[in-house]
């Protein structure tokens, strides 16, 4: 009889512990979920910490890759334009430089940061060849396209920054050597920008990554991509998102490899044509290009007719005469009048002539 | 959209220079000299898939002779890559080039003096 109570008893003390140790697992659940919250809080703040830090830092490296590359251009324009070696050498700091920009550009974007922001539109040819010179192997990309329209200006860094990570990834993860195509095509919604590269093509596991990546859902920590950091989708997929424009990567190319496509909607892209660079500006106020090799005599204004359906400025045939540069001209002197009209008249017959010759046959005066 | 701030303008070329070569070796200075002269041979039919960078060589040169410093200026590059472009269309017979015309010598005042002095004294 005792021990049957002593058993109740003992039975009981156990329910009791049951139920507090359970109500102890429920407390110790309780503020294992407060402690990750409080953890996941404090690493969402570091990593947006971080990321604006980052950000700052990548802005004035922009800044400083597009200054860099004004100036290199500006050097081959207008100094060492002439001298092949010296163009050659500056094309390449060129090309250095334009990686470099990419590269800034790219974590900037995953930073939430701004690509820099163009003036005007663009061919979405020229885009793509703006994206071609962001890559380290460029002369293996070939572009194909039969389209002929223009990007927004808002969209023309995006894109480009975009093609050139997917065209870094075709020439990386394909033989050297070997092309990596882009082909350009309209489809009813918008455009079409198709690379094709003859590589080994991607594993489920690094389908699925890329996947991820590039879905409009995700948001990328940037601790979360490797070290080294492996950026070209994550970059591909936030600025997608951001300028609303599809990528996708689970294709596979003609020639065995991956085939990777953007997808431009009508809304990034317009029939404006982008204007002539080097004419549009220069001619409006002097009658010829402001910019120039300094050391080229530049030949007398001529009246100008019209344009072209390009923007170029129609000129009138003239004598040869009309463009002869005068590298030893020296200052007219009043007294010699005689003579400057002597030769310049004598300049023009000998320019004619030879104008009549060249037209038909080429060679004799060959240089 | 998350960023703060102006977004900087960029303004550094959109297509670069090495990318319109395609990475191919420069002509030598001495091929096609800044005074030489180029136009368009008589009834040619503009290549298929011509860059926009020929394409507009196409327009300049087809309003005669112009110098290739001149149609360097025109495409805003540096003369060393119209060169190589100018180059590849006169190997395909597109383009007529000429050195340019020396420059007039002045004729030798002295001289036309005393020509024109002789014929005075022996007509007038």
């Amino acid at each position: 009889m005792a021990l049957r109570k002593q058993n109740d008893d003992l039975r009981t003390s156990r329910d009791g512990l049951h139920g507090e140790c359970q109500r102890l697992h429920m407390e110790y659940a309780a503020l294992r979920s407060q402690q990750a919250h409080a953890l996941e809080e404090v690493r969402r703040d570091s990593e947006a910490e971080t990321k604006d830090v980052l950000k700052s830092w990548m802005r004035t490296l922009q800044v400083l890759a597009d200054e860099q590359q004004r100036s290199i251009s500006d050097l081959a324009q207008q100094k060492y334009g002439n001298d092949p070696q010296m163009l050659a050498d500056l094309m390449t700091i060129d090309h250095t430089n334009g990686q470099f920009g990419r590269r800034a550009q790219g974590i900037a974007a995953l930073c939430g940061g701004w690509l820099g922001r163009r003036e005007t539109t663009a061919s979405v040819y020229d885009v793509a060849r703006s994206a071609q010179g962001r890559i380290k192997h460029f002369d293996r990309v070939q572009i194909h396209t039969q389209v002929n329209v223009s990007v927004t200006s808002t969209a023309v860094e995006p894109v480009a920054v975009v093609l050139a990570e997917l065209l870094d990834n075709a020439t990386n993860y394909s033989a050297p050597g070997t092309p990596v195509e882009i082909n350009i095509q309209a489809v009813p919604t918008g455009i079409c920008l198709i690379i094709d590269d003859a590589g080994l093509g991607m594993s489920q596991e690094e389908k699925d990554r890329a996947a991820a990546l590039l879905s409009p859902e995700t948001s990328v920590s940037i601790t979360s991509l490797g070290n080294p950091p492996r950026v070209g989708f994550a970059v591909a997929g936030v600025l997608a998102t951001r300028y609303g424009f599809k990528v996708s990567v689970d294709s596979v190319s003609p020639y065995g490899g991956v085939r990777a496509v953007i997808l431009l909607p009508e809304s990034l892209l317009t029939n404006e044509a982008p204007e002539p660079a080097a004419d549009a500006a220069a001619f409006a106020d002097t009658g010829r290009p402001a910019t120039g090799p300094r050391s080229a005599p530049m030949p007398a204004p001529v009246q100008i007719i019209g344009t072209t359906p390009g923007g170029l400025p129609k000129r009138r045939r003239r004598p040869a005469v009309a463009v002869v540069p005068e590298p030893y001209a020296q200052e007219p002197e009043p007294e010699h009048d005689g003579e400057v009209t002597a030769s310049r008249i004598g300049a023009f017959a000998r320019g004619t002539l030879l104008g009549r010759n060249t037209t038909t046959t080429e060679g004799s005066q060959d240089q | 959209m998350t960023g703060h701030g102006e977004e900087a303008p960029v303004s550094s070329e959109l297509v670069r220079s090495y990318v319109i070569t395609g990475g191919r070796r420069l002509p030598s200075a001495d091929d096609l000299s800044l005074h030489t002269l180029v136009t368009l041979a008589p009834d040619r039919e503009l290549p298929l898939g011509a860059s926009p960078e020929v394409r507009r060589i196409w327009d300049l040169c087809a309003g005669g002779y112009l110098a290739v410093a001149e149609v360097a200026a025109h495409l805003g590059l540096p003369v060393g890559v119209a060169r190589l472009l100018l180059t590849d269309l006169a190997e395909q017979g597109h383009l007529l080039r000429r050195a340019a015309p020396p420059p007039a010598q002045a004729a030798d005042r002295a001289l036309i003096e005393k020509v024109l002095h002789g014929l005075q004294t022996r007509f007038a």
